[in-house]
């Protein structure tokens, strides 16, 4: 029987789908009843969700463009 | 210049200034290992306390030692290194050729010629008896091991890492001394005197091996040593390594055949951790073996904690996959520039989002970019494919920021050894709504999520950047980063809660504002 200690010990290897089936079992049964691991484990899925589909710190690329002008203009410097 | 590429760590890394100040100059060996600062600062914590302090023995006597057991284990980078430092301590060419060739016919005070005559028995019945006899005082004596530890160290990592001679290669003189074979049943070091209970190293050595091994409670009489190996160990140990205890057995298995282990798909960074780790496993195994203090190191490493699944359970493998870049990286080498233009095109987004993780400012970002693929332009010549070009790329960007970083802020750093898993309680327990996505504006979100992650500190920021936003595995994050995997999961872990601790009142449904669609509609 598992604790929520033992669960939050495991929780980042549960996340990555990186637990063996048996303890998967036994982590999921502990999820079954204990309503705070399971708001934890929720909770965290969503932050990864949003944080990985909302596009945040995307260089734009009017932004990049003279920037990559620069870079190819110092090597094409060093290349004469 | 080596096995692995360079990577500027900027004139303030310490270990650098510290060769820099000892040697007169930084020796390629520690240029070579540039992919993983902490096992340079590993490496100089060592070194700063066994050659470069001046306790018992004088640092030529040390030097000495050095020279004749390059020569002696025919090892040409350290033998050039060290007849230069003796050159430059004054001893004339002429004699350093003597001692090289056969120290005793070299005309050498009595103290010099036992502490070499100790070195080259070590490990023998009769070597410390001997020395003492010799009127050599403990002191001197454990001393002299600590320097044969560090030549063993030091020639392994030379080799292991391909470091050409950073002055004219001299040729290695027919060895006349063979060295001893040992027996393994040298008596325990005498005078070991007993230092507090609660003397940090010691603690931290219990910590990790549940025990003091007797390699470290033989060598109470230095606790300056102590406390630098027990520093040299925090940035080696399990928790910190590129590379799981199941990829350690195929290197020990496959020994210092590097060529093998990139084919087997290991990254510059794990076998540049794998050629370190064996070169501390040899400074540990001379201790043991001189100290008479029991078998080799590496053999009585328990595993640092127990898990609910095995190391091997939790770690994949590490594959090689095809290279998408290969081609272009090709082209650019054959000197086709527009091809550079592609890479940069094709991974400017990757190599900004490494540079606001570990600056935490966008301008700044923006500004690290041209060095970053100056670099990356610079020594794309020498890239020869063993890790993905995008692993390479980060790898380069994220060593380019840190260096700013530090340069900016010497306290925050990537790679501390504190640990990663203490006193980080979640708080906000209340179920989320079902749909966060819904509640606010694509705008509002990427702000709310921005300005969270800004909030993350370094170590975090960076690891939740490359694997939640740039979608990097978890293996190749831990690659570019020089970390191990242990230790990314640990910090992506630690990133996602505190994101989530700041992103709670916006999506428990008790706390959703004004702002929120949901309300404002």
């Amino acid at each position: 029987m598992i604790n929520c200690a033992d669960f939050m010990a495991e929780i980042g290897n549960y996340l990555e789908g990186d637990v063996a089936e048996e303890v998967r079992l036994q982590l999921e049964h502990h999820l079954s009843h204990c309503q705070t691991c399971t708001v934890l484990v929720d909770s965290i899925r969503k932050t990864v969700r949003i944080v990985t589909d909302t596009g945040s710190f995307d260089l734009p690329e009017a932004t990049f463009r003279p920037i990559a002008e620069r870079i190819m203009s110092r090597i094409r410097d060093t290349q004469k | 210049m080596s096995y692995f590429g360079e990577v500027a760590l900027g004139s303030s890394f310490q270990p650098f200034a510290a060769f820099q100040e000892q040697f007169g100059f930084v020796p390629k060996l520690f240029r070579a290992q540039t992919l993983l600062p902490r096992v340079i600062e590993a490496e100089s914590a060592l070194i700063s306390a066994i050659l470069f302090t001046d306790k018992v023995l004088a640092r030529t006597q040390k030097e000495c030692i050095l020279l004749v057991l390059a020569a002696a284990n025919q090892n040409a980078y350290c033998l050039c290194l060290h007849y230069q430092m003796l050159k430059l301590l004054g001893v004339a060419e002429q004699r350093l050729d003597q001692i090289v060739t056969d120290y005793r016919q070299a005309d050498l005070s009595p103290a010099t010629s036992a502490l070499l005559t100790l070195v080259f028995k070590l490990g023998t019945k009769e070597a410390v008896p001997e020395a003492s006899a010799h009127g050599l005082s403990d002191e001197s004596i454990l001393e002299a091991i600590l320097i044969t530890g560090l030549s063993r160290l030091l020639c392994t990592l030379s080799t292991g890492v391909g470091a050409i001679p950073d002055f004219a290669p001299r040729s290695i003189p027919s060895l006349q001394i063979p060295l001893a074979d040992t027996d393994h049943s040298a008596e325990f070091f005498r005078s070991t005197p007993k230092l507090p209970d609660d003397f940090e190293p010691m603690l931290f050595m219990r910590k990790e091996f549940g025990l003091v091994p007797k390699v470290f409670s033989a060598q109470t009489l230095r606790p300056d040593i102590l406390q630098a190996e027990a520093d040299a160990l925090r940035n080696l140990l399990p928790s910190e390594d590129a590379l799981s205890r199941a990829q350690k057995r195929d290197i020990l298995l496959a020994g210092a055949d590097l060529e093998t282990l990139r084919e087997r798909g290991f990254t510059e960074n794990q076998v540049l951790e794998a050629v370190v780790t064996t070169s501390f496993a040899g400074f540990f195994n001379v201790l043991q073996t001189g100290l008479g203090a029991g078998s080799y190191f590496a053999a009585k490493m328990p595993a640092k904690k127990a898990h609910l699944s095995t190391p091997e359970q939790r770690h994949s493998a590490v594959t090689t996959s095809v290279d998408p870049d290969a081609e272009c990286v090709a082209r650019v080498q054959g000197g086709d520039l527009n091809a550079f233009e592609e890479l940069m095109n094709r991974h400017s987004q990757r190599v900004y989002r490494t540079l606001v993780g570990i600056l935490g400012n966008p301008d700044e970002a923006r500004d690290a970019m041209q060095d970053t693929f100056l670099k990356v332009f610079q020594h794309l010549a020498g890239f020869e494919g063993r890790s993905k070009f995008s692993t390479w790329l980060v790898s380069i960007a994220s060593n380019t920021a840190i260096q700013r970083l530090r340069e900016r802020k010497p306290m925050e750093s990537l790679d501390e050894s504190a640990p990663d898993e203490e006193g980080f309680r979640p708080r906000q327990v209340q179920a989320w709504t079902d749909d966060p996505e819904q509640l606010y504006s694509q705008a509002e979100m990427r702000s709310l999520i921005e300005n969270g992650v800004m909030k993350l500190p370094v170590k975090y920021r960076v690891v939740l950047m490359l694997r939640d936003i740039e979608q990097l595995g978890i293996e190749e994050a831990a690659s570019a980063l020089g970390l191990g995997i242990p230790a990314i999961k640990a910090r992506l872990l630690r990133g996602r809660l505190m994101l989530r601790e700041a992103l709670a009142p916006h999506f428990i449904p008790s706390g959703i504002k004004g702002s929120a669609k949901g309300v404002t509609n």
